[in-house]
C-alpha cells in the first residue's frame, strides 16, 4: 500500500471510532513517541559511556607528548604522529610478544574449545553411571574462583609428577596447554555447560542415522556434529579467545618471565621506563606517562577488537541459537 | 571379542560416554579436585617451605580464627565487598533486563548499538579494563589533570554534556548527576554478558504470546510483567550467579587482592582459610538466593 493510502485507510478507520477510542489511540502514539525519545537517549548516552574510552585511546595514540600538557587540545590534536605508537611497540616488544602470545594464548583457546565439545557432547548424549555427580563437578568448576586453587596448582606444577620423578613445570608452556587440553583451563566449565546444552538441543535423528549407516560414535561426532554445531563453536572460540587473551591472573602465576600481552601491558610503566630511559626511577609526568598507556591499551585490543568485528554478526545473532539460552 | 559381544548397546554407549569425557575427567582429577582439597587441606594446617617441600602442620581452626580476628584488612574489606556485591548485583540485573528489552525492539541501527553493548565482553575481563576503569589515578594522576584522565568517576555525565555542546549545568545538578554517574560506569562495563543472556532467552520468548498479548490489549508494561518477566526468570538466576561470581573474580576485588599478597608471602595457610571463608560466604549467599528465587521462576515444560 502505498503512504498516501496508508494515510487514508488511517484517516477513515479514525472516523469510524467514537472520541473515546481516539483518544486512546492519540495516547498511544504519544507514548510510543516519547518511548522512541527515551530510547535514543538512554542508547546514546550509555553507548557513550562505552566507547568513550576507546574514543580516547584513538585520540590518545596520535598526539605528540606536548599536546597533552596543552589545555586546548581536547580530542583532536595538534600534532599528529606515530611516535607514540611506535615506541610503544618497540617497549612491549611488540612483535615477539604478539608470537608469544598467539602461540600460548590462542592455541590454549583453540584447544580449549575441542576440549570442551568433546566433553559436552559425552554429558549430552551419553548415559554412564556417575554422570549427575560429574555433571555437579563441572557446575563446581564454574563457581569455584582460580584463585582458590591457584597456590596448590601452583605447587603440583613446580613439582609435576610422583615422588622422585617430578619436574619443574613453571615457565614451561604445559602449565597452560594441559589444562587447555584437558579442558579444565580459564571458565572451562561454562564452556562445557554451554557445549552439554547445545548438543542436546540438536535432533537426536542426525546421529541416529549416522549409526544406523555403520558410523562409530567418534566419527559421528566429527563428521555429524561438529559441522551442524558451528555457530556454538563459533561463539565459543571468541569467548575463548577473549578470555585467554585478557588473562593475566594465571599467566602470571605460573611464569616468571615470558611475556604476553597482557603482562606487558600490566607492566608497560616500567618498561617504557626501561627502554626510552634505561632507569626504573624516572618519574614521566603523569599526563604524558597517559599517551603511552592509552596507546598500550590500544595496541593490545586492537586484534581482539578486529576480530570482533569481523565476527560482530555471527556473535550478536548465532548468541540465539548457541544454546546459551539452553 | 567375545566378551564384547555380551555387552549390550546400553553398556556399550556407557562405555563411550566414558571415553568422551575420559580426558576431561582425568584433567579435572589432577587440575582442579587434587588442588581445591589441597587448598581445603592448607587452611586447616600450619603449612611452611622447606628446601623445596612442603611442610604441613595440623592446626584445626586456628588459621580461620586468626584470619578473622588477627589480620588487620581482612574482615574489612570482606564487609566492603559482599556490601558492594549486595547492591551492585540487582542494579547489573536489572539494568541488562532493561538494556536488552530495548535491544530486542526493532529500531534503526539495532545492529550497531547491540555491537556497542557487547564491546565490554570482549574488554571488561582485561588489564585494558584496569586501566580505563581508573587505575591510572595509582600512578599519581589525581590532581588537575581532569580533562586528560580517563578517570570516568570524576565527571562523566560533563564530558557527554560537552560532547554535545551543552555547558553551564547548575552545580547541584552536575553533583547529582555525576555521584550517578560514578556507579553507572561500573555497571554499564560489567554487564556485556548479563545483557547477552537476557537478549538470547528475549528471543526465545515464542511470538504466539506476543500475538494473544496483543490481541488481548495488552499494554507495554502489562506484556512486560505477564509474559516477558516468567519466561526471562530463570535467566534471572543464572544472571545473578554469574554475576555474583564475575565480582569474585574480578581483578579489583580487595579481598582477592589480600588473599594474593598472603599467598606470594608464602602463607599458603593463612592464604586458603581466608579463601575458603569467602567462597564459603558467597556460595552460601547464592544457595540461599536460589532456594528462594526457585519457587517464583516459572519454567515451561513442553
Amino acid at each position: 500500500m502505498s503512504e498516501t493510502g496508508k494515510k487514508e485507510a488511517k484517516r477513515l478507520r479514525m472516523l469510524k471510532m467514537n472520541r473515546k477510542e481516539r483518544a486512546c489511540l492519540r495516547r498511544r502514539t504519544a507514548v510510543d513517541i516519547v518511548w522512541r525519545i527515551f530510547r535514543a537517549v538512554i542508547l546514546f548516552g550509555l553507548g557513550f559511556v562505552i566507547m568513550y574510552p576507546l574514543i580516547y585511546m584513538v585520540s590518545c595514540a596520535f598526539r605528540d607528548r606536548s599536546d597533552m600538557t596543552d589545555p586546548t587540545v581536547m580530542w583532536i590534536t595538534r600534532h599528529y604522529t606515530l611516535d607514540v605508537i611506535r615506541e610503544t611497540m618497540q617497549a612491549m616488544d611488540f612483535g615477539n610478544t604478539m608470537k608469544n602470545t598467539l602461540i600460548l594464548n590462542v592455541g590454549c583457546s583453540f584447544v580449549q574449545v575441542l576440549s570442551c565439545s568433546v566433553t559436552g557432547y559425552g554429558f549430552a548424549r551419553f548415559q554412564f553411571k556417575g554422570r549427575k555427580l560429574l555433571f555437579a563437578v563441572v557446575i563446581m568448576m564454574i563457581l569455584v574462583p582460580p584463585q582458590v586453587i591457584s597456590m596448590p596448582l601452583y605447587w603440583q606444577f613446580r613439582h609435576f609428577g610422583v615422588g622422585k620423578f617430578s619436574v619443574n613445570l613453571i615457565d614451561n608452556m604445559l602449565t597452560m596447554y594441559l589444562p587447555a587440553i584437558t579442558g579444565n583451563g580459564i571458565k572451562s566449565g561454562l564452556m562445557i555447560l554451554i557445549f552439554c546444552q547445545f548438543f542436546k538441543g540438536m535432533p537426536r535423528e542426525l546421529e541416529d542415522a549416522a549409526y544406523i549407516d555403520g558410523c562409530g560414535p567418534l566419527r559421528t561426532f566429527i563428521q555429524v556434529m561438529i559441522p551442524n554445531a558451528a555457530s556454538a563453536f563459533l561463539t565459543v572460540f571468541l569467548f575463548s579467545v577473549v578470555l585467554y587473551w585478557n588473562d593475566y591472573y594465571v599467566s602470571s602465576t605460573f611464569f616468571t618471565n615470558t611475556k604476553t600481552i597482557s603482562l606487558m601491558l600490566q607492566n608497560l610503566d616500567t618498561e617504557l621506563k626501561m627502554w626510552l630511559f634505561n632507569s626504573a626511577a624516572v618519574e614521566i609526568p603523569p599526563r604524558e606517562q597517559i599517551v603511552w598507556k592509552e596507546a598500550g591499551c590500544l595496541l593490545s585490543i586492537a586484534p581482539v577488537l578486529i576480530m570482533y568485528v569481523c565476527l560482530q554478526k555471527y556473535f550478536t545473532e548465532g548468541i540465539e541459537r548457541s544454546g546459551i539460552v539452553g | 571379542m567375545a566378551d564384547r559381544k555380551k555387552l549390550s548397546y546400553a553398556s556399550k554407549k556407557s562405555l563411550y560416554g566414558y571415553g568422551f569425557i575420559g580426558l576431561w575427567l582425568l584433567g579435572t582429577l589432577i587440575f582442579f579436585l587434587i588442588p581445591l582439597v589441597k587448598s581445603l587441606w592448607y587452611s586447616f594446617n600450619e603449612v611452611s617451605i622447606d628446601t623445596g617441600s612442603m611442610i604441613t602442620e595440623w592446626a584445626g581452626f586456628d588459621k580461620y580464627k586468626g584470619v578473622l580476628t588477627a589480620d588487620p584488612y581482612y574482615t574489612e574489606y570482606l564487609r566492603d565487598t559482599l556490601i558492594e556485591t549486595a547492591w551492585k548485583t540487582p542494579m547489573i540485573l536489572i539494568f541488562s533486563l532493561f538494556i536488552a528489552v530495548i535491544l530486542n525492539q526493532k529500531f534503526r541501527g539495532r545492529v550497531i548499538a547491540r555491537a556497542v553493548f557487547f564491546l565490554p565482553v570482549i574488554i571488561a575481563t582485561g588489564p585494558v579494563y584496569k586501566i580505563i576503569s581508573g587505575d591510572m589515578n595509582t600512578t599519581g594522576n589525581a590532581g588537575g589533570g581532569m580533562q586528560f584522565s580517563t578517570m570516568f568517576s570524576i565527571d562523566l555525565m560533563g564530558e557527554l554534556l560537552q560532547f554535545l555542546g551543552i555547558y553551564g549545568l547548575s552545580d547541584r545538578m552536575s553533583d547529582m548527576i555525576s555521584a550517578i554517574a560514578d556507579n553507572v560506569f561500573s555497571i554499564v562495563w560489567s554487564s556485556g554478558i548479563q545483557i547477552l543472556l537476557f537478549l538470547g532467552a528475549l528471543q526465545n520468548i515464542p511470538p504466539s504470546a506476543k500475538e494473544a498479548a496483543e490481541l488481548e490489549g495488552a499494554t507495554a508494561w502489562e506484556y512486560f510483567w505477564k509474559i516477558t518477566f516468567p519466561y526471562v526468570s530463570p535467566f534471572i538466576l543464572a544472571n545473578f550467579i554469574f554475576t555474583v561470581i564475575d565480582s569474585f573474580t574480578s581483578p579489583t576485588n580487595k579481598v582477592m587482592e589480600r588473599i594474593l599478597a598472603m599467598g606470594s608471602d608464602w602463607k599458603f595457610g593463612e592464604a586458603a582459610a581466608m579463601a575458603w571463608i569467602y567462597f564459603g560466604t558467597i556460595l552460601a549467599a547464592i544457595g540461599m538466593i536460589s532456594f528462594a528465587a526457585s519457587r517464583f521462576i516459572y519454567y515451561e515444560t513442553d
